[in-house]
């Protein structure tokens, strides 16, 4: 996660995208790697090399390029998407490469790199993100068991104090600079005009540079890199949430996609297996003839129809009482006598 | 006289066929200025399907007509506007015939008074002649039929036309003389809508007034006739009423159609003045208030039959127009039925002062009648009191119509007994005045 935007802080993105690059180049695929970066560089007016970014002075290394897949870009990256991210709790619409798929076998790194202060991170120059709520979102993903154990790396200033707060189990911590500290850059293009990496993060990936996916080199090793005469800053780290010994724990546990795969040379039947398989179901249920729809649903007893109603018809007293009485009223306004003629 | 009544009346039947055939038939019927809760076309489609089910249209606040608009509608339901139309005819043939016997009958008393020496000398300009009160009757059916109220009130068929078609029957009864049909048809309109039951005391006096019996208090055949007439009437009522109950078999129709008119319980927006009135009050003074309002519209008859004894059709008029601005759901249709008399008093034009202020009021709020309601209901940009002004105005605009013609009949009355040229004690004219 890279939480800052503009060109000055090119570094950030630089740190994000190299970490990315040593990642995949490890073993581990686009749709195991959720990307979130401000993404204003590459593409940035002020850019001289348009569509780079470098994280090596004399521009040796282009880390941006056909193959990354940013899947948080500019503006998607905020507290909340970032929290949402990890705790799992996204809309249904979100699409799977936006998601952290991740089980209680998983092993999750979090590389966080920006601005920083003591106890919070801050997010896009607009809001931030505090240790408390960190500590208690990696809470939730244990306790929804998101995962099986979490390297956390952060390289900003102070980061120290945004692992203090962690209290849930099998986490361990890295960071570029103790409370007070700050972390520096390492070096500028004179070409670009900006910073293009941070110390931390540049020592660390010239560690990962000899990391291959069957190297056994350990978390200790991984502690020892950027001492204080190199990185002017103390990295620090936390393990006392983690279960195993760091002595014991890789490096491509976290950084790379190792898998266990072992080669056989001969053929394995599978059919006998299927035929074991078969006979345990039960003989009533086999023997079903298939039912047809119309069956299934009795529409006449469904649609309940009601008997149709007779229209209501005035009753014959009624009119009888009526025309009685109209006739009535004729003959006594114009006359007994006159009934001869009506009939 | 009969062809330009024809033609007329054929006009008239033109141009409702044709309203009825056009989209403005579904626009008018909505319209809360015609159709009301007591009388709209709707409501009787729905009490009759109500029958067609089962229920008793009377279960449920929708229906309140009267059962024997259920008999008449049950057979004649698909010629639903023809019946209109012929109601709307049959009312202006009524009215036509009623005010030609009338005019014979102001001849007469006219001529009487003038042999009896009763007007005083200078007063020949106001003597009316037979020439100029021969388009009379005339007119009035055409200022019934080609009304745009009565128009609009046909088109939406609204079952006031009804109640207007028995009003003009008995007031054709009532002048012909008949105090038997003249019964029938009043307890026929009380049964129907309740407020001409105060159409009572101007029907009695003009029977009286026919039979040559003065109207003293003391005066034996006064009271025997009075019974009569009473008697007739009541009988005549609760008959009908009786026969009411024989067709659905139960007594509901009493509290859905006069406990509706008398408690008014649905505060629709209409032309009237009791919506708004109920609609903001609490509920601890809505019974003292309901009762105010209907004694309001009865409370009239006692005075104007004491001034207007002389007069009693001029007494019906004044009192239909009260009945139609004070009852609890007006229409347009019941203010068609007194406007349809103002060509009767044609030659009162003379002492009207209010005719120029009074059309522009008319016209100006039947015109912004629809405009505020838009506003208020669909724009939303008023609210009820929008509304409620222009009712109020249009009403006033009523009264002051009433009390116009009212002050105009008494000033003519006046001067044909005291002269045209009145002067005070001291010589300086003198100008009526009505207290």
């Amino acid at each position: 996660v890279c939480t800052s935007r503009f060109w000055f802080n090119y570094r950030h993105v630089a740190n994000t995208l190299s970490v990315y690059r040593s990642v995949k180049r490890l073993g581990i695929p686009d749709s195991h790697i959720v990307l979130m970066l401000a993404d204003d560089m590459a593409c940035n007016p002020r850019n001289p090399k348009p569509a780079t970014v470098f994280s090596h002075k004399n521009m040796e290394l282009n880390v941006y390029g056909d193959d990354v897949e940013v899947d948080y870009r500019s503006y998607e990256v905020t507290v909340e998407n970032f929290l949402r991210v990890l705790t799992g709790r996204i809309p249904p619409s979100t699409p799977r490469s936006k998601r952290l798929l991740s089980d209680d076998r998983s092993n999750i790194l979090i590389y966080m790199t920006g601005h920083g202060g003591n106890g919070f991170l801050k997010f896009q120059d607009s809001e931030e993100i505090t240790n408390v709520e960190l500590a208690d979102a990696f809470e939730q993903m244990w306790q929804k068991r998101r995962y099986n154990e979490l390297l956390f790396i952060i390289d900003t200033c102070q980061g120290a104090s945004m692992y203090e707060r962690f209290y849930s189990p099998n986490i361990m911590a890295l960071a570029s600079s103790q409370v007070g500290e700050d972390s520096l850059s390492h070096q500028p293009d004179l070409g670009i005009g900006v910073h293009l990496m941070d110390r931390y993060t540049f020592y660390v990936l010239e560690f990962l540079e000899e990391i291959h996916p069957a190297s056994q080199t350990n978390m200790n090793d991984l502690f020892q890199v950027c001492p204080k005469s190199l990185c002017v800053s103390t990295p620090g780290h936390r393990t006392d949430l983690f279960q195993r010994d760091p002595q014991n724990v890789l490096i491509t546990d976290f950084f790379g996609s190792v898998r266990k795969v072992e080669i056989t040379t001969e053929t394995i039947s599978l059919d006998s297996d299927l035929a074991g398989f078969e006979s345990k179901l039960p003989k009533d249920e086999l023997a079903t003839e298939p039912q047809k729809y119309a069956e299934q649903l009795p529409v006449a007893q469904i649609i309940h129809q009601k008997p149709k109603q007779k229209d209501w018809h005035p009753p014959g007293g009624f009119i009888l009482g009526l025309w009685a009485l109209i006739i009535m009223v004729f003959f006594k306004t114009y006359g007994i006598k006159h009934m001869k003629h009506v009939f | 006289m009969a062809a330009p009544l024809v033609l007329v009346v054929l006009v008239a039947v033109t141009v409702r066929a044709v309203l009825y055939r056009s989209s403005l038939a579904a626009f008018i019927s909505e319209r809360v200025e015609v159709a009301s809760p007591l009388n709209a076309w709707k409501r009787v489609v729905e009490g009759l399907a109500l029958l067609d089910l089962g229920v008793s249209p009377y279960s449920g606040a929708i229906f309140h007509e009267t059962p024997l608009i259920i008999y008449l509608f049950h057979f004649l339901i698909e010629y639903a506007e023809l019946v209109f139309m012929i109601t709307d005819v049959l009312t202006a043939v009524a009215l036509y015939l009623a005010i030609q016997d009338f005019n014979k009958v102001v001849f007469k008393k006219q001529k009487l008074l003038i042999e009896l020496d009763k007007y005083a000398p200078d007063v020949a300009e106001l003597i009316r002649t037979p020439m100029e009160m021969h388009y009379i009757p005339l007119k009035v059916a055409l200022f019934y039929l080609l009304n745009p109220y009565t128009v609009m009130s046909c088109v939406a068929k609204s079952t006031c036309a009804i109640n207007n078609t028995v009003i003009a029957f008995f007031i054709l009864a009532t002048i012909k003389g008949s105090a038997f049909l003249s019964a029938v048809f009043l307890a026929l309109a009380t049964y129907q809508s309740l407020y001409p039951l105060t159409l009572f005391a101007p029907a009695l006096l003009y029977l009286l007034q026919r039979q040559f019996i003065p109207i003293k208090l003391k005066s034996k055949s006064f009271w025997l006739y009075t019974m009569q007439y009473a008697a007739l009437y009541l009988c005549s009522l609760v008959v009908i009423i009786c026969l009411s109950f024989f067709l659905l078999n139960s007594w509901d129709f009493i509290p859905s159609v006069y406990g509706f008119i008398l408690s008014v319980p649905d505060l629709t927006p209409n032309i009237g003045l009791f919506w708004y009135f109920f609609a903001e009050m609490f509920e601890h003074f809505s019974l003292f208030f309901v009762c105010v309002f209907q004694i309001n519209v009865f409370f009239y008859t006692i005075p104007l039959a004491i001034k207007l004894k002389e007069h009693p059709v001029f007494f019906m008029f004044i009192q239909i127009a009260i009945i139609s601005i004070f009852k609890s759901y007006p229409t347009v249709g019941d203010i068609a039925l007194y406007m349809a008399f103002l060509p009767v008093w044609s030659h009162l034009y003379r002492f009207l002062r209010n005719i120029f202020i009074l059309s522009c009021v008319l016209i100006v709020c039947s015109l912004l009648f629809p405009v505020l309601w838009h506003l208020w209901i669909y724009a939303g940009s008023a609210n009820s009191n929008f509304y409620y002004a222009i009712t109020l105005t249009f009403n006033i605009g009523q009264i002051l119509l009433i009390s116009d013609y009212f002050y105009a009949f008494l000033r003519r009355e006046y001067y044909l007994t005291h002269g045209l040229h009145l002067t005070r004690q001291d010589g300086t004219e003198a100008m009526l005045v009505l207290k």
